[in-house]
């Protein structure tokens, strides 16, 4: 049967057809939810002040380097695998730096980090580098100049300015709010800034955005310089919790952040996301971590169900994009 | 030379450019493995005559291949300089074949085995996957000293051995706990562990020596154990989800199994508002220190550690070298002789312990 022989649909129903696979795509995601919820609920000592807290607070530190990658992967430009050795890195710079003063030790470790991050941008942005490839080799680079120049000892900090940010005002670690204050702020530049407009449209076409005079070098590069801030401040929290820094600091930061990205829905093709969304994906997978946890199960029980959370949404979202652009 | 553009006689058909590539890559190929082989050929068949022969003529001039730990691990970092400076002092020439790298560590041990050393001197990440690199070694007569933690028991009788003593580093921080919580009157308590990667024989072999001490008092019960992998972030997530099952009136004392992972406790605790230390607060150990573990002690946050310092294991491990290529015929095993640290004796071990 072909176009010309098919008889013509009204065109309410040609939508209602079309729409037919999205609306099932989108009752899996509200089932798959809503099962989380009913097994937390049934969950022992899930539903208490306490146990949120906890939730949040294991949430913080991935949820704030999860957003930096969601710019990087708005930008269309995938993933960048160098978070862990660069949180590590500036993680020793700022403990090295205390003897300034937290302030300037701050101010340091976000400069650096948006530095190192932010060269990795350049080139991806200006010279059409892969970045899986490029941050792969930035890996290794920084995780050897770091052990090279700590001469891999742990460095412990020179002063004892960095525990402030170990407070917990109202009860709840400082870095949970510091996660809520830059999703909320992402959010707003993502969606009201030229920038953030100009950052969709890269990653949603990289060849037509340059054909339209886009500057696509310099907005992959702004996205990956807030991208390297986003990860220092991962890095001065979690220096400032372990209280000594190594290049094992970062621990599997990367994969965790990829996860909460992806769990939150955000293509890694670019072009989509809200740091909205990365932050529920990064307290999906701690909510989930978490009621594993209370049931009892081991911890690879927990890193298995935490791939399956994200394999299942990369279908999801994939199903849904390719029905939106059928 | 026949070129892209080179006419061909009539009849004759040119390869398809890709077809051409293609067996030029086989060839080349086929010459890089062939030239592997008779290099490796080559090294099979050269004797120096001194593999599996320690006994006598000292360190001077022997060949030691190191498939220690990375220096990128701040353990190893410190090891590594102790070990290689102290051989290397004696004449011995020092090869670096060291990784954090489970899977390159095995290619390590190949490419040590190839090299004919005097002696291999290695790590195991991976217990498992070193038992068949070990059986090669015996196969080409190349003595193998296995040092920190055991071997595969398939291999045991295979290698010499300079061990920590993983059973005594349990019972330390379980004597640790104990003692603890009795100093501030408790007479019962619930304790939470969080240990090194489970399936390793250290974390294996303390919770041995732990769950054996701890069943002494079994007034104190150990209510949780949880896989930490080494890993202080992971070991903090733990540490908080277990504080909001159990509530900070919950628990009453907590092990994380290296320093740092205590530390990640001690952290997650006190964001959780729980105390810490003091005439009531939680009662956290170790059990390897570090220098956070004794600055943590110190500040009276950590209750106590135990040894397993890369210095002293690092120091055991290079005279040990140096006696069996003194053809002293040192023991087939030794154990590194481990020491309990707490607040009483902290100023004694902290310049031992601060090097990590």
């Amino acid at each position: 049967m072909n176009a010309l022989s098919a008889p013509a649909a009204p065109p309410r129903q040609r939508d209602g057809l079309r729409h037919r696979p999205r609306l099932a795509v989108d009752a899996v995601v509200v089932a798959g939810v809503l099962a989380v919820v009913a097994v937390g609920l049934s969950t022992d000592r899930f539903v208490t002040v306490a146990n949120a807290k906890a939730i949040i607070t294991s949430a913080s530190l991935v949820g704030i380097a999860a957003l930096g990658l969601t710019l990087i992967m708005i930008g269309g430009s995938a993933v960048s695998l160098a978070i862990s050795q660069s949180v590590a890195a500036i993680g020793m710079i700022f403990l090295s730096a205390q003897s300034l003063g937290l302030i300037p030790a701050l101010v340091i470790a976000v400069v650096v980090g948006a530095l190192i991050t932010g060269l990795q941008g350049a080139v991806v942005g200006y010279a059409a580098a892969n970045p899986v490839v490029l941050t792969i080799a930035a890996s290794f680079a920084i995780a050897g100049l770091a052990t090279g120049i700590s001469g891999g000892v742990s460095v412990a900090p020179s002063g004892l300015g960095y525990d402030h940010l170990n407070a917990t005002p109202g009860g709840v670690a400082l870095s949970v709010y510091v996660l809520l204050v830059l999703a909320l702020s992402l959010e707003w530049v993502l969606r009201r800034t030229a920038f953030g407009r100009s950052l969709y449209m890269v990653g949603e076409n990289r060849v037509a955005a340059r054909a339209a005079g886009m500057p696509v070098g310099r907005t992959t590069t702004v996205a990956w310089l807030a991208a390297g801030a986003l990860f220092a401040v991962t890095a001065v929290f979690t220096a400032a919790f372990n209280t000594s820094a190594n290049v094992n600091l970062g621990g599997t930061l990367t994969f965790d952040a990829i996860a909460a990205v992806l769990a939150g829905g955000t293509p890694i093709s670019g072009g989509r996301g809200s740091a909205l969304r990365t932050l529920a994906g990064a307290l999906l997978v701690s909510a989930v971590s978490d009621i594993l946890l209370l049931r009892g199960y081991s911890t690879g029980v927990q890193v298995m169900v935490k791939g399956l959370i994200v394999l299942a949404v990369v279908v999801l979202v994939h199903l849904r994009t390719r029905e939106s652009h059928a | 030379m026949i070129t892209s553009k080179t006419p061909l006689p009539s009849g004759a058909t040119r390869p398809p450019a890709p077809s051409r590539r293609r067996a030029a890559a086989l060839k080349l190929t086929a010459v890089v493995l062939g030239v592997t082989l008779v290099a490796a050929g080559c090294g099979d068949s050269s004797e120096n005559g001194s593999a599996g022969d320690g006994g006598g003529g000292g360190l001077d001039g022997k060949t030691i291949n190191f498939v220690g730990y990375g220096s990128d691990n701040p353990w190893g970092a410190y090891f590594n300089k102790v070990f290689t400076d102290k051989l290397e002092a004696e004449g011995a020439e020092v090869v670096d074949l060291t990784t954090m790298d489970p899977g390159t560590a095995v290619t390590n041990f190949n490419q040590a085995i190839s090299n004919r050393p005097d002696l291999i001197v290695a790590a195991l990440l991976d217990t498992s996957s070193m038992v068949v690199p070990i059986q090669k070694a015996k196969q080409a007569d190349i003595p193998v000293l296995v040092f920190d933690g055991r071997p595969d028991p398939s291999v045991d009788g295979d290698v010499m051995q300079v061990l920590s003593d993983n059973e005594a580093l349990g019972v330390a921080a379980a004597q640790n706990l104990v003692e603890g919580m009795q100093a501030q009157g408790k007479d019962s308590g619930s304790i939470i562990a969080i240990t090194g990667t489970k399936s390793g024989f250290a974390s294996q072999d303390r919770m041995t020596g732990f769950d054996a001490e701890m069943a002494k008092t079994p007034e104190y019960e150990v209510i949780e154990v949880e896989d930490g992998n080494w890993d202080p972030a992971l070991t903090g997530k733990i540490a908080t989800q277990l504080i909001a099952k159990h509530g900070c009136e919950g628990i009453q004392g907590a092990y994380g199994m290296a320093n740092y992972q205590a530390v990640a406790i001690i952290a997650s605790a006190e964001q959780a508002g729980c105390e810490v230390g003091g005439d009531n607060g939680w009662i956290v150990t170790g059990s390897n220190c570090f220098k956070a573990g004794i600055d943590a002690i110190k500040a009276g946050t950590l209750y106590g550690t135990a040894t397993e310092d890369p210095g002293t294991i690092a120091e055991q491990t290079a005279d040990y070298v140096a006696r069996y290529f003194n053809g002293e015929d040192p023991p087939q095993k030794e154990i590194v002789q481990e020491e309990r640290v707490t607040a009483d004796n902290v100023d004694q071990f902290e310049a031992q312990c601060s090097n990590a």
